[in-house]
């Protein structure tokens, strides 16, 4: 599954979710630090939230 | 004077037909959650300090919140499961709060098939509300949708999940199971609802991007209350002519949207989410009984014998070799999953248990992360490279060492980082580099974490999957078990043996 992390390609296993997106990234110590995870559309994301295709999230 | 009688005739009829129109507006209200995961005790979210949630405070609004106005309550999806105060009653503690609290209806969500179709039937059973699926084929007993009156006015609600349910949980959960299209679904039961209902709401636990699609797409949907991406949709979107919205994760946000409706038509709506927060006097004393008397069911199992170790289970020196809890767990995870090994990440576990009595709160302190199984078709020379990789950082003690099951390997700390492995067998034979074999592991290693990077490559290739007696078939994910956490898998497993006594076997031989 191809997903972008701040405008970067990451590809994770079907069904994965958005930890495992920043994970992938080496971003999930910020994560989990206080910094948030917002979709395209600016909505905040919970971190177990399900991902799809080409879906595009930014750590901010 | 026969103008003034047409003029005063004129004013009558426009002020009956005025009257009238008041007459049928009706102002109602939505009140929705969803992605509970069972989270029924305030809870600190991560990265944060600050408690929230807690569905006694969280009841306790939507009962305020319902005398103001005709109101709906709903629940978009992945209800029961998650949090341990749902999973050590496999959801049933949900469910009888959900009952206490009147929802209305609760659309299904792939986490609602975690504990097996036997209990999501149980579950439904005791549901007092409809449990909505219309896009699943062979679960009758989940319903495409129902029709509540809201001061009269029909509201029509169809329930959606997502496509990849069968991906998200153990392959034997959704075993005979269709997930059906979730746009030809809806356009299917849109068309059926139009002539039926007033207003056509969708539950939709399939994501806020596939929420858009359908809005886009489908024609005749006024709202979709949605969930699956845990988005935390501050104000309604309107996309087409629907209104989208979504209330977060774990009882975190309470949603309202108020709508006004005239004739069928929705002329007016507002919408916002109220953060949860736990503040003393303002909880419903009934849910909060439930959420306690769960609890302390919690704390029974967890302090519940579950089986004895004849030896001291070794979870100090798991970064550095071979440790028979190591072993035990790898072994574990090779079985459930049906693959030909086992690599873990030793940093995974977090402490070692004295011989004796074991109670299930000493596996969870062995394994406190909220980690599932994995398993994933590795080439031998991506496997070689894996165990490269964990024994590259050893002389630091990196929580990347291996944990292995079904591998036998030597390696040297003398040698370079990266050319360390000498030899490698599986199933007691000489790896061959070429061929590929079933691999389990954690989910974290699987997203490539620790640096695993030959678990989070697998991703690249594993898009074509399909469900073929009872596991996956595709390119290179063969199972995923998202809904069952490792450390509850390795207390099952003792549960079954009742005395377990593991050794160092010899899987990992460091030259000297």
């Amino acid at each position: 599954m191809k997903i972008y992390v701040n405008d970067r390609l990451i590809e994770i296993l079907p069904g994965m979710k958005v930890r495992h997106a920043l994970i992938q990234a080496g971003l999930i110590t910020e994560a989990e630090a206080g910094r948030l995870v917002y979709d395209e559309w600016g909505n905040e994301l919970g971190l177990d939230g399900a991902l799809s295709e080409g879906m595009k999230i930014f750590l901010k | 004077m026969k103008n003034l009688l047409i003029r005063i005739s004129l004013v009558i009829i426009l002020i009956l037909s005025v009257t009238s129109a008041d007459a049928e507006q009706t102002d109602a209200r939505i009140l929705y959650m969803n992605d509970f995961h069972g989270f029924a005790e305030p809870h600190r979210p991560l990265g944060s300090d600050e408690l929230m949630g807690g569905i006694s405070y969280l009841a306790k609004r939507v009962a305020e919140l319902r005398r103001e106005r005709p109101s709906l309550l709903l629940a978009a999806g992945d209800m029961i499961q998650g949090n341990n105060w749902a999973n050590l009653s496999l959801g049933e503690s949900v469910i009888e709060v959900m009952n206490l609290m009147r929802f209305d209806a609760m659309a299904a969500g792939n986490h609602e098939f975690d504990f097996g179709r036997a209990v999501l039937r149980e579950r439904i059973s005791q549901a007092a509300f409809p449990i909505l699926g219309a896009n699943v084929a062979g679960l009758d007993l989940l319903r495409p949708y129902v029709i509540r009156a809201v001061d009269g006015v029909k509201i029509g609600i169809i329930g959606l999940v997502t496509e990849d349910a069968p991906v998200a949980t153990h392959p034997k959960n959704v075993e005979g199971l269709r997930f059906l299209p979730v746009i030809e679904t809806a356009e299917r039961y849109v068309r059926e609802l139009r002539g039926r209902a007033d207003v056509v709401l969708i539950l939709s636990h399939a994501g806020h991007h596939i929420d858009r699609m359908l809005a886009e797409r489908v024609r005749g949907i006024d709202i979709i209350v949605g969930g699956h991406t845990h988005t935390k949709v501050l104000k309604p979107v309107v996309a087409g002519n629907t209104i989208i919205v979504q209330a977060w994760e774990h009882g975190k946000a309470l949603g309202v949207l108020d709508v006004s409706i005239d004739n069928g038509k929705i002329i007016a709506f507002e919408g916002r989410l109220e953060e949860i927060r736990p503040v003393q006097g303002r909880e419903d004393h009934a849910v909060a009984e439930v959420v306690q008397k769960y609890g302390q069911r919690v704390d029974a199992v967890l302090n519940e014998e579950i089986g004895v170790s004849k030896v001291e289970l070794d979870g100090e020196n798991v970064r550095l070799g071979e440790t028979n809890l190591g072993n035990l767990i790898a072994d574990i995870m090779m079985a459930a999953s049906g693959a030909d090994a086992t690599i873990i990440n030793g940093g995974g576990i977090r402490t070692g248990l004295k011989k004796g009595i074991l109670r299930a709160k000493d596996i969870y302190s062995v394994l406190p992360f909220d980690n599932y199984i994995v398993a994933v078709r590795l080439t031998g020379k991506e496997i070689r490279g894996a165990l490269e990789h964990g024994v590259s950082g050893v002389e630091n003690a990196e929580g990347r060492f291996p944990q292995v099951s079904g591998i036998t390997f030597q390696y040297g700390r003398s040698l370079p980082a990266g050319s360390r492995i000498t030899e490698v067998m599986i199933s007691g034979k000489p790896i061959d580099e070429s061929k590929e074999y079933t691999v389990a592991t954690n989910d974290f290693l699987a997203a490539g974490g620790d640096g695993y990077r030959a678990f989070g490559d697998a991703g690249k290739a594993s898009k074509n999957f399909e469900i073929a007696g009872g596991m996956m078939k595709g390119e290179r994910l063969v199972y995923s078990d998202s809904g069952r956490w490792l450390r509850d898998v390795v207390i099952e497993y003792i549960k079954g043996k009742k005395v377990i006594s593991p050794s160092v076997e010899g899987r990992i031989r460091e030259l000297r």
